[in-house]
């Protein structure tokens, strides 16, 4: 069980980690145009 | 080619094809102050800039990919994004290596037409506001994810399975991640509830706030001190999935909003942008119309719109104002006549003097009776927010009761209960009730081509009780048609027909269209056909069988000597050698579905009436082909203000459908209004509904949607009801725990949205009747 005390808390870095991700992808704009992309795969040029 | 995966919609933009071409005025945006109008400096940076450009003829995603690519090659240009929900693009660029004209043309080859967007970066702002909603809604729903998974030991632990250690730990990881969640999603709660107190007003946000925050401030002292005075109970699970909740209805409803507003704001950028000025040389050369002064000579080419109100100089054609007068049909216009900003030049082209530019043109004045009819219209109290006060303040009382009816128990309890009553009759199923009702609404509507402007429109069309149609537009289509043909003694009207055809096909008269698409491709071919100025033509017929050439006229009465009928109609005539050969009775043809649009909308016992710039006569012929009893013609805009204002103050629900920019007014003073597809952008943009096809069962339909909105918002607001009346109680006694009340609130807020969808399914057709007796009905349900 010791190592819950371990785990837990890296679950709630590795969280935190993932909330700056998401503000990373969210204000440099991931999200603004999401239809182009699923088209981008089959684009040739 | 990404190109080839573009599908047109089932209802295209009707885009007017009578803009300059983009390449003819591309070469003004070189100039260093006409394209910082769309521009602006990089930030941090000194030579390189962004520019915005609206984009026409974008109808999906992979459009973006081939614009990016046909302006990305450009020299001097670094990158390119095209935003397909709005249509615009953001070149960033430089402007020693390369030239904003360039990707006008490479635009237009690549079957796309840009226009400058200035407006893009007054909208800014908006985006922003966008992106950083959608990052709260992140922020919460991950940390509900992540909270719930460290909740989930606590509620299946037996007591005495997990150690104190453990649950402490669990405690703090989540108050860990509940912090971001208060700190970065709950601030429009927090923010509209402090605006709210600060003006002394309860709103929706004021129990949330509270309830947020009593349930975070007492988890915390739980978390810190287990077993202090407010015992150990934590509801950190509770908190985040609530703001989750709250969250994901806000975001919806922006989405929608800015689809709308974004199409609405692509057609309003189509005003011309430049025009032909004279030099004193003689010669001409492009400028942008900003820079058009009093004095000014210009010439406006055919299919352009005249930038200024002037006076024609030199020239004869025709001009269409019907946007601005509502006269239908093509004026004349020569050298000495009055022409109007923002009409259009249908003929030849014309050298006008400008007298008047700007704010001072008929135009402007428009515009601006437009922008204080919007201002003066009655606010519409929304059925939900006038029950909410009331509700929301006895929540607030019946919190604070039980709080401190239950405090002698202990003040952990006490808070609990507190923040359960708080969050279970939590106002989302309320809140809910009318935006997810109206949001599937617009949805359904938005997927047969009509777009909503403001989404509490339909509530105030479920109230409609008389339908004002405008003329121009609306009921008719923009051609003319033949509706009789009279001949001379010995003629066939199939051959008079033909002749007249053979030379109508050589002139873009409205009445020459008529004649032209009113007969087949016959074996006749004209030659040598002359225009006689604002008479008709003349020209010579041959069939190239053998048959004699015939020298023909056509056009007005005089000219082909026909005898003097006064009919109601236009009319055109046909003559020859031998004198008057043929007459042609002229009609604007009625939309094919504009008597089954008045007559379901009369079936719905709603009164149906047509105002019209036009003369009277012409209406009144009009409106009875259409089936419509009251009509009123030769009305100005001030006039048709006037009568939706007098139908008002006889207690009516007006509905106003107009496409003109004269119905400006009239659209935002009409307690309804819908713009036609065809209409003017800024006349569209006032109004509540735009039908982008222009397709009058339109009206019947959002009318009919609007009732069944109604329904099921009052469905919706009776549940709200029913369940707080069930789990209020509950909570006050002390039989539903925090967590109980957010998975009660949580199911019925999913309830209201479910019932909500609803709405977005397509009407049922009844079965057992053919498909046109069963219209009616299925909308009358």
């Amino acid at each position: 069980m010791d190592i819950l005390f371990l785990l837990i808390p890296l679950s709630v870095v590795l969280g935190l980690v993932i909330l700056g991700a998401l503000a990373w992808a969210v204000w440099r704009g991931q999200f603004e145009s999401v239809d182009a992309e699923a088209q981008r795969i089959l684009d040739e040029g | 080619m990404a190109g080839t995966l573009c599908r047109m919609p089932s209802v295209p933009l009707a885009l007017p094809a009578r803009a300059p071409a983009p390449a003819a005025w591309a070469p003004v945006l070189d100039e260093p102050e006409a394209w910082q109008e769309f521009s602006r400096r990089v930030p941090g940076s000194e030579d390189r800039w962004e520019s915005y450009i609206a984009i026409d003829g974008m109808y999906c995603a992979a459009c973006t990919l081939t614009i990016e690519q046909a302006i990305g090659r450009l020299p001097g240009v670094e990158s390119v994004q095209v935003n397909g929900s709005t249509a615009t693009a953001r070149v960033v660029w430089t402007p020693q290596l390369g030239q904003p004209s360039d990707w006008w043309r490479a635009l237009e080859r690549a079957g796309y037409r840009g226009l400058p967007a200035g407006d893009e970066l007054q909208a800014q702002p908006r985006h922003r506001e966008r992106r950083r909603l959608l990052w709260r809604w992140l922020v919460a729903g991950f940390c509900m994810m992540q909270v719930m998974m460290y909740a989930v030991p606590a509620y299946v632990a037996q007591p005495g399975e997990m150690t104190p250690d453990i649950e402490a730990l669990l405690r703090w990881a989540s108050w860990m991640l509940t912090v971001p969640v208060l700190l970065f999603s709950c601030q429009p709660f927090f923010a509209s509830a402090w605006r709210d107190l600060r003006h002394r007003r309860i709103g929706m946000d004021v129990p949330v706030a509270l309830g947020i925050l009593i349930a975070f401030g007492a988890s915390s002292a739980a978390t810190v001190d287990p077993g202090g005075p407010l015992g150990s109970e934590v509801w950190f699970d509770s908190v985040t999935m609530f703001v989750f909740f709250l969250l994901s209805g806000r975001l919806l409803e922006q989405r929608l909003r800015d689809r709308t507003a974004g199409s609405l704001e692509a057609l309003m950028r189509r005003l011309p942008a430049s025009v032909e000025r004279r030099r004193a040389d003689g010669s001409f050369e492009r400028v942008a119309v900003r820079r058009l002064q009093p004095g000014d000579v210009v010439r406006v080419l055919p299919g352009e719109a005249f930038p200024a109100d002037g006076t024609v100089l030199e020239g004869d054609s025709r001009v269409d104002e019907a946007l601005l007068t509502g006269e239908s049909e093509p004026l004349p216009r020569r050298a000495g006549d009055a022409v109007i900003a923002g009409s259009h030049n249908l003929a030849a082209a014309l050298l006008v003097r400008v007298d008047r530019v700007g704010e001072d043109t008929r135009y402007a004045a428009i515009v601006a009776l437009m922008e204080r009819a919007s201002v003066d219209k009655p606010r519409l109290a929304r059925l939900a927010d006038r029950i909410a006060a009331p509700f929301l303040l006895a929540v607030l009382a019946a919190a604070a009761a039980a709080a401190a009816a239950w405090w002698p128990s202990g003040p952990g309890h006490a808070l609990g209960i507190a923040v359960a009553v708080l969050i279970v009759t939590c106002p989302c199923a309320l809140s809910l009730a009318t935006p997810a009702a109206t949001l599937a609404a617009a949805g359904a509507l938005a997927r047969r081509g009509i777009l909503v402007r403001r989404l509490e429109a339909l509530e105030a069309a479920a109230g409609v009780d008389t339908v004002v149609f405008d003329k121009t537009g609306t009921l008719t289509r923009d051609r003319m048609s033949v509706t009789q043909v009279r001949t001379r003694p010995g003629v066939q009207p199939q051959e008079a027909s033909e002749l007249a055809a053979a030379l109508a096909r050589r002139s873009l008269h409205p009445a020459s269209r008529a004649l032209a698409a009113a007969s087949g491709p016959g074996s006749w071919q004209a030659s040598g056909v002359q225009e006689i100025a604002g008479r008709g033509l003349q020209g010579t017929v041959s069939a190239g069988d053998g048959q004699p050439a015939r020298t023909l006229r056509l056009g007005s009465a005089d000219l082909c000597g026909a005898p003097d009928n006064a009919g109601a109609t236009a009319q055109a005539h046909l003559a020859d050698g031998h004198g008057w050969l043929a007459s042609f009775d002229l009609d604007e043809s009625l939309r094919e579905d504009a008597l089954p649009a008045v007559a379901s909308l009369q079936q719905r016992g709603l009164d149906v009436q047509l105002l019209s710039g036009d003369r009277t006569r012409p209406v009144q012929r009009l409106a009875g082909r259409a089936g419509i009893a009251s009509s009123r013609g030769g009305q100005s805009p001030e006039d048709k203000l006037a009568h939706v204002r007098s139908l008002q103050a006889e207690g009516r629900r007006v509905a106003m459908v107009g496409d003109g920019l004269n119905d400006g007014p009239v659209l935002a003073s009409a307690d309804l209004s819908f713009a036609m597809g065809q209409g003017t952008p800024l006349a569209q943009s006032r109004s509540d509904f735009v039908v982008l096809g222009g397709q009058l069962d339109a009206i019947p339909a959002v009318l009919a949607l609007a009732r069944r909105t109604r329904r099921i918002v009052r469905q919706n607001l009776a549940w709200a009801a029913g369940y707080n009346a069930v789990c209020v109680p509950l909570a006050l006694v002390g039989w539903m725990p925090p967590w109980l009340a957010g998975l009660g609130m949580a199911a019925s807020s999913l309830l209201v949205v479910a019932n909500a969808a609803r709405l977005s399914r397509p009407d049922r057709v009844r079965p057992g009747l053919p498909p046109e007796a069963a219209r009616p009905l299925a909308l009358g349900h």
